[in-house]
């Protein structure tokens, strides 16, 4: 695998998008990209990262902040300009990775090595993963689910032109839920193998 | 008329709310609001042809007392108010200029050799020096070097600069209270009300000064533990850049000073000389882009016309509430509370426009209001420069108070936080709100000993 890949991983909350990037990731011997990204972002800006977690991935408060000109206080979109130039730099680098969030396919949509996958579950399946994962009750997985899949949403059509979960902004959308995590992961592969294949013997 | 008052305040209303949400740019939002207030509330609603060209306003460019004023002739308050469009456009331009030579980051770089470093005097020295130059530049421009320039020390010098940027923010807003041209409000108020700069530094400049000195004292005091110097201050001040490397250009420099001294010049004798600031700003903006030579294109295009579209439009969208009446409305309303008690006046204006503009954008507060004060001011027989004043402190300190009540702690907290300095609204707040409600507190007094 010459060429560089970059594999962008969109989920809803709990479909196990998630878990599906960290094992691609794994299984292609790609260096893997999600919340763990602040902690570098956290030392090369000599930053404490609980100020960084604190503002991820969630859209800015509208009542709380302002723009003027170029410069905008919300540390939500400033620690979101981190998080994309964190990307960029390392797309920039030419290196291989999945990543998982963070607008990558709008930010990254320019490299010709991106392939960008959207992953949903149905409802059912995602509740009762939520349940299980974090040993919360029904309504408070809903709630869970609903509160992150809003944000996430909002941060999303905030940084990019497009609309989350939009099939038309991804190479591949999967509903994680007939083929469980496993299989879905082997249909991914099989996706990706065919993509770099085809890209190879250009 | 119901329906004109109706839509009008319902499109002073929707261009908040789209301000605030900020998802579309705001001079498109002004600007789109501009136009329905035209279109709709003066041409289908009232069918008032010439109310549209009041609104306008175009033809007062083409009038001698745009540009030279021999006496203190009263000028309408409606519609476009071209002066500020045009001050505010040629001192940008003069600001792009003196920025491109390297003027701001060598003042910063000087000051801070002056003191030797040390993170006491620093404090004070760039407190004084954000007041002083927020008198004549726009406070955005000053925070935008100073904060920088801030950070950049402070990872040389190692130390929090996070007290330093929340106390030149603060100062800023407060030196951009003392003159005519500093704040946009005061500019608002100035241009529409014909006072000269001499008025607001005798008046709001006296203030703004009595008040520097308590601020200087209240901010050394409650950050007085995050300000020790480095043990090793003479040791690192020896590695510090030199002024003189700021300087990107000695010609550009010399010559951006010079139209910078000219600038503060005629602002200072305006009343004197008769020159009106939009002839200042239109001046400024041509011997900046003459000086410039090739790069008078680079600076012109560097000129944030957003700003300029915005305030366009904003002024027709208040032109709109004047031409209904909602705006006598609101003075008759403030009138009948009041009571004709100048001092109740003066209270409430003070205290009502400095909440509003902790909250939101100044510049939109004061232009509604000027026309406000005035048909207050007419109707209830009262001083009206003391009202202008008391709106003047209110717009311009009450936006200090919190993260986004002024431009100045916009781009300042965003520069903080770009460099990983994030400052929330209760970091932010905890020092704040106190200096503001000092500093309100002092100007109500003064205002109450001096005119009521």
């Amino acid at each position: 695998m010459g060429k560089q890949t970059i594999i962008s991983i969109s989920r809803e909350y709990g479909s196990g998008g998630h878990e599906i990037a960290r094992k691609i990731a794994q299984e292609l011997g790609f260096k893997f990209y999600d919340r763990s990204l602040l902690d570098e972002i956290a030392t090369e800006k000599n930053m404490d990262v609980s100020v960084l977690q604190k503002y991820d991935e969630k859209p800015r408060n509208v009542i709380l902040s302002r723009r003027v000109g170029g410069h905008t206080n919300s540390p939500e979109e400033i620690i979101a300009e981190f998080q994309f130039d964190f990307i960029r730099k390392k797309a920039e680098e030419g290196g291989s990775f999945v990543i998982v969030g963070r607008c990558a396919e709008t930010v990254l949509k320019d490299f010709d090595g991106l392939i960008s996958i959207f992953i949903t579950g149905e409802r059912q399946h995602k509740i009762k993963r939520v349940m299980d994962y974090f040993g919360i009750s029904e309504n408070e997985a809903i709630l869970k689910m609903a509160r992150h899949d809003r944000k996430r949403k909002q941060y999303h059509n905030r940084h990019s032109d497009a609309k989350w979960g939009d099939s038309r902004l991804y190479d591949l959308c999967i509903n994680s839920s007939p083929l469980g995590i496993d299989g879905t992961i082997r249909v991914l592969e099989n996706y990706i193998r065919e993509r770099l294949g085809k890209t190879e013997s250009k | 008329m119901i329906a004109a008052q109706i839509l009008s305040v319902i499109i002073f209303i929707v261009m908040f709310i789209f301000i605030v949400m900020d998802k579309i740019e705001r001079h498109y939002v002004t600007l789109g609001c501009a136009a329905l207030t035209l279109i709709g509330v003066f041409g289908l609603v009232m069918r008032n042809f010439d109310a549209i060209l009041r609104t306008l306003n175009v033809k007062s460019i083409f009038t001698l007392s745009f540009w030279y004023e021999s006496g203190m002739a009263e000028e309408s308050t409606s519609g476009i108010n071209w002066a500020t469009i045009f001050f505010i456009a040629g001192m940008m331009i003069m600001v792009e200029g003196m920025a491109k030579a390297g003027f701001f980051r060598w003042l910063c770089m000087l000051l801070a050799k002056a003191v030797h470093y040390r993170t006491i005097p620093l404090f004070i020295a760039f407190m004084l020096m954000s007041f002083v130059l927020a008198m004549f530049i726009d406070s955005i421009t000053v925070i935008l070097f100073l904060a920088a320039v801030t950070i950049e020390l402070a990872k040389l010098l190692k130390f929090n600069p996070v007290p330093m940027i929340l106390s030149e923010i603060f100062c800023a807003n407060l030196g951009g209270s003392a003159t005519m041209c500093g704040d946009p409000p005061n500019i608002i108020i100035g241009t529409s009300l014909k006072y000269s700069f001499g008025d607001f530094i005798a008046n709001t400049g006296v203030m703004a000064v009595i008040s520097l000195v308590f601020v200087v004292f209240y901010f050394l005091l409650v950050f007085r533990k995050e300000l020790a110097s480095p043990a090793n201050i003479k040791e690192l001040a020896t590695s510090m850049p030199s002024p003189k490397e700021a300087i990107t250009s000695k010609k550009d420099f010399v010559l951006s000073c010079i139209i910078f001294g000219c600038a503060v010049l005629l602002l200072v004798t305006h009343a004197q000389t008769g020159l009106t600031v939009a002839f200042i700003g239109a001046v400024i903006a041509i011997f900046t882009l003459l000086a410039s030579g090739r790069y008078a294109l680079h600076i012109l295009k560097k000129v944030d016309y957003k700003t300029l579209l915005f305030f366009i439009g904003l002024f027709v969208v208040v032109g709109g509430l004047e031409e209904t009446g909602i705006l006598e409305m609101i003075a008759a309303w403030i009138g009948s509370v009041s009571q004709g008690n100048l001092k109740l006046m003066v209270a409430i204006i003070i205290l009502v426009s400095g909440a509003a503009s902790a909250l939101v954008d100044n510049i939109p507060f004061a232009a509604t209001m000027v026309p406000v004060i005035k048909s207050l001011a007419a109707a209830q027989g009262v001083d009206l420069s003391t009202l202008a004043w008391a709106l003047s402190m209110g717009t311009d300190i009450g936006g200090s108070a919190t993260p986004i009540g002024a431009s100045a702690n916009v781009v300042g907290t965003s520069v903080a936080a770009k460099s990983g300095y994030v400052i929330g609204w209760g970091k932010y707040c905890k020092t704040a709100v106190p200096a503001t409600l000092i500093v309100i507190l002092i100007s109500m007094l003064i205002i109450f000993a001096r005119y009521t």
